[in-house]
């Protein structure tokens, strides 16, 4: 696929080298001049101007791309060049500044597809280096819902039972198991977990406890009125 | 009469109460959500450049979820 990505700053130039690596063809459009050599010496495509002008997504030939991300730290930039993309038909991705913001843009801008809030990702990467140990959260994918990667350990109380016979709370779902040695892939209902097993699961904020306690087996502290 | 045009900082993804709220304040004649640095305009009328002093620093600014404001007077 084709992209355009606006900025090539910290987030917009690492975009496009993990596009780059998967192969995909990316254009980048930035303004400053020291970061337009860098990213040129790192051999990318780049076009010099602001982005949230027409002429130079026009320059960067936006009516052929797939999608757009506008990932600089300037949030009218941003959105002028979502309008800009959106008006070419791409597909178009707004990195906003402020976690709030999120909830506003979503309702409102017809012009924009995807939200992206780099810092919430980071928090997240960062709360796992934290925390440490067996369970790791992957992804909010929405504000009530978090995929989790749990790995198996010694006192997992579901260690040595099979997939089909651990309950799960409800509002829960098993989405990839892997052994300890092994990629990640569909789980089978005989899969036994052994120590070193890892599970993916998508959980409601609210049984996050319930299904640390279950597959990890940490002491979680009691709830108001719970048992 | 005085015409003013708030720019409306917020901090909180409650638009739609905002608009709201700050739509009820006398003196507000239209507000708009708007996209970039600040996420509220609002048009305001007065008779003074007193009296939108006072609609922006003691209604409009002590709603919840605004967290700064911008004031433009009309020139013309």
């Amino acid at each position: 696929m084709r992209f355009v990505i606006i900025g090539a700053g910290r987030v917009g130039l690492r975009t496009a080298r993990v596009l780059r690596e998967e192969d995909h063809d990316v254009t980048l459009v930035e303004r400053d001049r020291d970061r337009v050599a860098r990213a040129r010496a790192d051999g990318f495509d780049v076009v010099e101007g602001d982005g949230s002008h027409e002429h130079v997504l026009e320059a960067a030939d936006v009516a052929t791309a797939d999608a757009l991300g506008a990932l600089t730290s300037d949030l009218n930039a941003n959105f002028a060049a979502c309008m800009i993309g959106k008006h070419h038909g791409c597909r178009t991705i707004l990195r906003i500044d402020e976690d709030y913001r999120e909830e506003i843009y979503r309702k409102y801008a017809a012009e924009v597809d995807e939200i992206v809030y780099p810092e919430r990702l980071g928090a997240i990467v960062a709360k796992n280096a934290l925390l440490g140990g067996s369970i790791q959260a992957i992804a909010d994918v929405a504000q009530n819902l978090q995929v989790l990667l749990i790995t198996v350990t010694e006192a997992s109380p579901m260690r040595g039972y099979s997939i089909e016979e651990v309950e799960l709370p409800a509002q829960t779902r098993l989405l990839a198991f892997g052994k300890a040695d092994e990629p990640m892939r569909v789980p089978l209902p005989d899969d036994s977990l052994e120590e070193g097993d890892r599970v993916a699961v998508l959980a409601d904020y609210e049984v996050l406890d319930d299904v640390r306690q279950l597959l990890v087996g940490e002491r979680v502290p009691a709830t108001a009125g719970g048992e | 009469m005085v015409v003013a045009y708030i720019m409306v900082k917020a901090n909180t993804g409650e638009a739609d109460r905002l608009k709201g709220d700050i739509s009820a304040i006398d003196g507000v004649t239209r507000a708009h959500i708007v996209a970039g640095d600040f996420d509220l305009v609002a048009r305001v009328e007065a008779d003074t450049t007193a009296e939108i002093k006072d609609i922006v620093a003691t209604n409009l600014q002590s709603i919840a979820g605004v967290e700064d404001t911008q004031t433009y007077i009309a020139m013309d």
